[in-house]
């Protein structure tokens, strides 16, 4: 694989993000809302506990888990699904054939190109304000660069998982033709199972345990783990490699659904 | 040098009944049946030769284009171009041609154009001085300069078209396959583009392959035509022989003052004569052989009196409703 093949499409993501910036500012304030509805939704939850305790979480556990895991949902979010499967369903996937590039990088460094813009102008922000509601609540900075490196890496590693499994479920498109309807189904599960709405550590211990396994906790709850420091030593080594095994595989399952539907490929229209 | 060799193609088509019963049904016991989209067709084209490729609506002239270019696989029989079965390893292939799918686009919808011919720089691997020079050859030809900048988006559909005719051929592909390169074009946009093809023929010995509705297209570019219809191969050769065979089919449609004027004409006695009357307005179909256009139209004005009168080439399709009718003349 030549990388320098695939650069001009991140530089193409980039300007094509911000053709488009009213779009991803909507999704972007979308997102803050639905974090508010959430964090007053478990405040009104965490008043009527006896001793405001929940699984262990106090009240401003809860408020940053809420906070990190919606901005690392955001960061690790794709439209993998929706882009394969609307060129699929098109039939536009034949304007990428005719290219010497792997279908699923150029898909991918497209997005990266997008993500670039997403991260210098929302998460940077956000994590500044984070860190600002961490140090008024406990009095001192609980900000470490270690502990934050390691959290980009994780977060990195989600989004990977997150596209290799999308790509995986936008080919679903040759079968069912039009992605729309199930793509809805899929996010709402995906939300609940990576820890987008409740954290993970609340579940029973059994599905806790699956959901680790499973790449489900490897798309969102192991970085907001890592960030707010629930996860310490072996455990991060161990929540990484889960990561990097699911990015693996789930390239490798891409790979093979792709090379077999090169061989039973039907383009719509034209 | 293109090779094709027995190539089949077959999909199978789930069949709707009509209405919401039909729908229900289709969904819990679907009835699939099979479609010839290509039936045995087989042909070659010599390196350096513009082909022309044609048939009707749904002959499968689009499917045999997708698995030359290796974006189909054929169900049976095979392709092969500059010694490349397309579907076996398509990213070294792929680099060797370029396509243009009159409908489709590959150029960046939201970019400047500019943006597009870099980021085929980089796939291309194209160097910085040849680009240059590559570029400066297809805006002479395709005259790119006014709408380099601009979004691809809001480009019209003419100037979409050359920018994407330039983008196949930026990296000098050995064949190119333009399917329908000319496809709801103006006269004179399509003037450029015939006179870009040939130009880059000429120059670089590329292997054209060409899909059209348009006669002109094929009378201007093409020494030799291949005709599909209902995925089989109708014929394969000389434009020229098509020509004589075909090509002095002319249509008249005029406006008569009065509907039973018709009878006034004294047309020739020829079997090569099609009439068709709908009212007042009459389609003469007729070989120009038998009798000459301008003769024609004297017989007519000099019977009655026409409000309006239009004359017309035959198309495609009726040069295919000819062959059938007359098989043995091929």
């Amino acid at each position: 694989m030549r990388l320098k093949a695939y650069t001009p499409f991140t530089s193409a993501g980039i300007q094509s993000a911000i053709a488009y910036k009213w779009n991803f500012l909507g999704f972007f304030f979308g997102q803050i809302f639905f974090t508010f509805v959430m964090f007053f939704l478990w405040r009104a939850v965490f008043r009527h506990t006896p001793g405001g305790l929940i699984g262990g979480f106090t009240f401003l556990d809860m408020t940053i888990y809420i906070f990190v895991a919606n901005i690392t949902g955001f960061l690790a979010d794709t439209d993998a699904s929706y882009v394969v499967g609307e060129e699929i369903v098109q039939g536009s996937i034949s304007m990428r054939l005719i290219k010497p590039v792997s279908f699923n990088l150029s898909i991918l460094f497209t997005e990266l190109g997008q993500k670039l813009i997403i991260i210098t102008l929302v998460a940077i922000p956000v994590f500044l304000g984070l860190e600002w509601f961490r140090y008024s609540q406990s009095g001192h900075l609980e900000f470490s660069i270690a502990t934050f490196t390691i959290y980009l890496v994780s977060v990195s590693l989600s989004y990977l998982v997150m596209f290799f499994f999308d790509v995986c479920f936008g080919y679903l498109a040759f079968i069912f033709k039009n992605l729309w309807g199930i793509n809805m189904l899929k996010f709402g599960v995906l939300n609940f199972l990576s820890g987008g709405m409740v954290p993970l550590g609340l579940l029973p211990m059994a599905i806790q345990r699956a959901l680790t396994v499973l790449p489900f906790a490897s798309m969102r709850y192991t970085p907001v783990m890592i960030y707010t420091g629930k996860y310490q030593g072996l455990m991060i080594l161990s929540a990484l490699g889960t990561q990097i095994l699911w990015v693996l595989l789930l390239y490798g399952l891409s790979s093979l659904i792709w090379k077999l539907t090169e061989r039973h490929l039907t383009i719509q229209g034209g | 040098m293109i090779e094709v060799h027995h190539l089949i193609k077959h999909f199978t088509k789930i069949v709707k009944e009509k209405g919401v019963g039909g729908s229900l049904k289709s969904l819990f016991a679907p009835q699939k049946e099979l479609v010839r989209a290509v039936d045995d067709v087989s042909f070659q084209v010599a390196e350096g030769e513009i082909l022309g490729f044609i048939g009707p609506n749904g002959a499968g002239k689009s499917t045999v284009i997708k698995m030359l270019t290796g974006i189909l696989s054929p169900t049976d029989g095979w392709c092969r171009i500059n010694g490349y079965i397309p579907q076996k390893e398509r990213k070294r292939y792929v680099r060797e041609i370029g396509v243009v799918f009159g409908q489709r686009t590959q150029l960046w919808w939201d970019l400047p154009l500019t943006e597009t011919y870099t980021v085929l720089k980089e796939i291309y691997d194209i160097p910085s001085a040849e680009y240059k020079q590559r570029l400066e050859f297809l805006d002479h030809v395709l005259e790119l300069g006014p709408i380099m900048s601009s979004p691809v988006r809001t480009l019209s559909l003419g100037q979409r078209m050359r920018a994407d005719i330039a983008a196949s051929m930026l990296h000098k592909p050995r064949v190119l396959f333009l399917d329908e390169p000319t496809i709801g074009l103006d006269i004179v946009v399509k003037d450029s583009i015939r006179r870009a093809i040939r130009e880059i023929n000429r120059t670089e010995k590329t292997t054209i392959i060409l899909t059209t509705h348009d006669l002109n297209d094929i009378e201007q570019l093409c020494q030799r035509i291949v005709l599909i219809d209902k995925g089989k191969l109708v014929y394969d050769g000389d434009l020229d022989r098509i020509r004589t065979n075909f090509g002095k089919i002319r249509e008249i449609t005029f406006m008569l003052e009065e509907a039973d004027q018709v009878q006034r004409i004294p047309f020739p006695p020829h079997e090569d004569l099609d009439i068709k009357q709908e009212g007042a307005k009459i389609r003469l179909r007729f070989n120009t052989e038998v009798c000459s256009l301008p003769q024609m139209l004297a017989i007519i004005l000099q019977a009655v009196q026409v409000k309006d009168i239009s004359v017309q080439d035959v198309d495609i399709e009726e040069i295919l409703r000819r062959v059938y009718q007359r098989q043995v003349a091929l």
